[in-house]
Parts: C-alpha cells; sequence; structure tokens
C-alpha cells in the first residue's frame, strides 16, 4: 500500500514516489579547504580547551569534531524537490567522524537526501528530510557524514 | 575520565557556556554564518525572535568541548542534536549530560545531552557516542 501523507490539508503528498525518485541521488559537489585560522576560531569560540583542537602545534592538531557541520552545500534540496508543506523547520544536525579533519585538507562534499518520514504530533503531519553531506579528503578517505534533518509541515 | 571509571547512569558535571554576542559573532565568524539574526539582538527581534540566537550548530559545538572537558583525550565519533527551540545570546544556559550506555567491548559510552534555557526550557538535546582509547 503507498505510503500517502498531507500536510496541511493539501493534496495526499505520494511519499513512495518522492523517495524512489530523490533518495539517493547526489545533487550537489562542493570543495572545501580547511584554514587554520577558521579552525582555531571554532574552536575557541565554543569555549574549547582540548589541545588538539586549540594548539596548531600539538603532534594531532585537528578540526574540532563538529566543525564539518558548518560546510554547507550550495542548495538545501534538489532543483525540483517536490514541495513539502508550507513552512520549514530546522530539526538539527548529527556528524560522524572517522578520520579526523586536518589542517590544509581539501574536502569534497556531496549532498545526497538520505532520508524521507513522516512524524504525526499534535500539530498535525510533519515530513521529515534528511539531507546527508559526505565529506572526502585529497586522499579519499571518508572524513565525515554530517546529517541535516528538514522538517516540512 | 578513563574509560574504565564511568559507569552507566554516571552525571557528567554541569556547565553554564559562555553564549556571550562576542563568542557568538567569533563563532559565526568561522562558520561563514554571520547573519543578523545571530549577532544583533534588534534584527533578531525585527523578525519576531525573542533576541539573537544561538546557532543550532554552536550549540551543537558546545555540547562537544563539554564531553572533551569530561572526558580529555575521548574522541567523539558521533554527535546527534534536535534543535528543539531557541536559545538566545547573552542569557545563562545550563548543559546537563549523563551516561546512558557503555560498551566494553567497542570502548566506547553514551551520553544524553541537554542544553536549557534559564527558565529551563529544553532547547536542544543530544546524544553522543563516545571512544576510549
Amino acid at each position: 500500500m503507498a505510503d500517502h501523507d498531507t500536510t496541511n490539508n493539501e493534496t495526499p503528498i505520494d511519499l513512495d514516489a518522492i523517495k524512489e525518485e530523490w533518495i539517493g541521488t547526489e545533487f550537489d559537489l562542493t570543495t572545501f579547504t580547511v584554514e587554520r585560522d577558521k579552525m582555531l576560531l571554532w574552536a575557541r569560540s565554543v569555549g574549547e580547551n582540548d589541545p588538539r583542537f586549540v594548539d596548531p602545534d600539538h603532534d594531532d592538531f585537528q578540526a574540532h569534531p563538529t566543525y564539518s557541520t558548518s560546510l554547507v552545500s550550495r542548495r538545501a534540496l534538489p532543483k525540483d524537490f517536490p514541495r513539502l508543506g508550507k513552512n520549514g523547520i530546522d530539526g538539527g544536525k548529527a556528524v560522524e567522524n572517522f578520520v579526523p579533519i586536518r589542517e590544509g585538507d581539501t574536502l569534497r562534499g556531496a549532498a545526497t537526501i538520505a532520508e524521507i518520514y513522516p512524524k504525526t504530533g499534535r500539530s498535525g503531519t510533519m515530513i521529515f528530510v534528511v539531507q546527508r553531506m559526505t565529506f572526502h579528503n585529497q586522499n579519499d578517505e571518508h572524513v565525515a557524514n554530517v546529517d541535516w534533518r528538514m522538517i516540512r509541515n | 575520565m578513563k574509560f574504565e571509571d564511568i559507569e552507566l547512569g554516571d552525571d557528567l558535571p554541569s556547565e553554564h557556556p559562555d553564549v556571550s554576542m562576542a563568542r557568538v559573532v567569533e563563532f559565526t565568524d568561522a562558520a561563514n554564518q554571520p547573519f543578523p539574526r545571530f549577532r544583533d539582538h534588534d534584527s533578531a527581534k525585527a523578525e519576531g525572535l525573542p533576541g539573537a540566537l544561538v546557532p543550532g550548530i554552536m550549540s551543537q559545538a558546545l555540547l562537544a568541548s563539554m564531553v572533551h572537558r569530561w572526558a580529555p583525550g575521548c574522541t567523539i565519533k558521533k554527535l546527534d542534536t534536535v534543535f528543539r527551540g531557541h536559545l538566545v545570546v547573552d542569557t545563562t544556559l545550563t548543559i546537563n549530560g549523563a551516561v546512558t550506555d557503555v560498551d566494553e567491548d567497542t570502548r566506547t559510552a553514551e551520553i544524553d545531552l541537554t542544553i536549557a534555557s534559564a527558565e529551563g526550557r529544553t532547547g536542544v538535546m543530544g546524544t553522543a557516542i563516545v571512544s576510549f582509547d
């Protein structure tokens, strides 16, 4: 049975069809250069005092584990992605780290739609769209994933 | 904090992070997010907000920093945060955390974290997976 949902009493949305069309589709590829000054400013501004993140002379100097959450794609959703509901809410981010991000790294960030699912609460049905940025460094090592939950209602 | 000393149910020491305008401006410079809603109370209020907002990803980073202070040298493998409500710049926020799982085989701990406003409203919830050498 198809997974249909409605938001704000509008025309039913065929979530199965939307998932079929969009999940896994890479819609943006952006390159980022990791700079010492930004690494340090990030860490110090959040009160970090672990030398790995605030001392450039430390043997294991690296970007703060949440640093990749600031590296965003040029667009949040693919061109022609269906408009789901009238309103959008930032539902949060999840970062998963595999390899430390180092000063001078060139990161390749690929954006895909990872998940689409409905949830129903007191205010009605909401559609969650998860955009995933997957980051690889210049050595083609998979350094991190960042999932961004966008809520439409 | 060493892995061997961690127990299920342990509380992390509460913290009141610095979310002064000076820190938030620094963070938004580092994050390439120089948006007025984060950096100016009047601009934020003109948008209907209670004041300048602490960026969601700054809240996330504050949680990570707290974990590092609790267990120096640990590695945050994953940090998932849910943005539930606004947290305002230049206010007193409280971060709390508790250990909710310990895996002896992988030498990892799972920690549930929250950031609450001065009024006690939870603005951010997070779950961290932390590994130890």
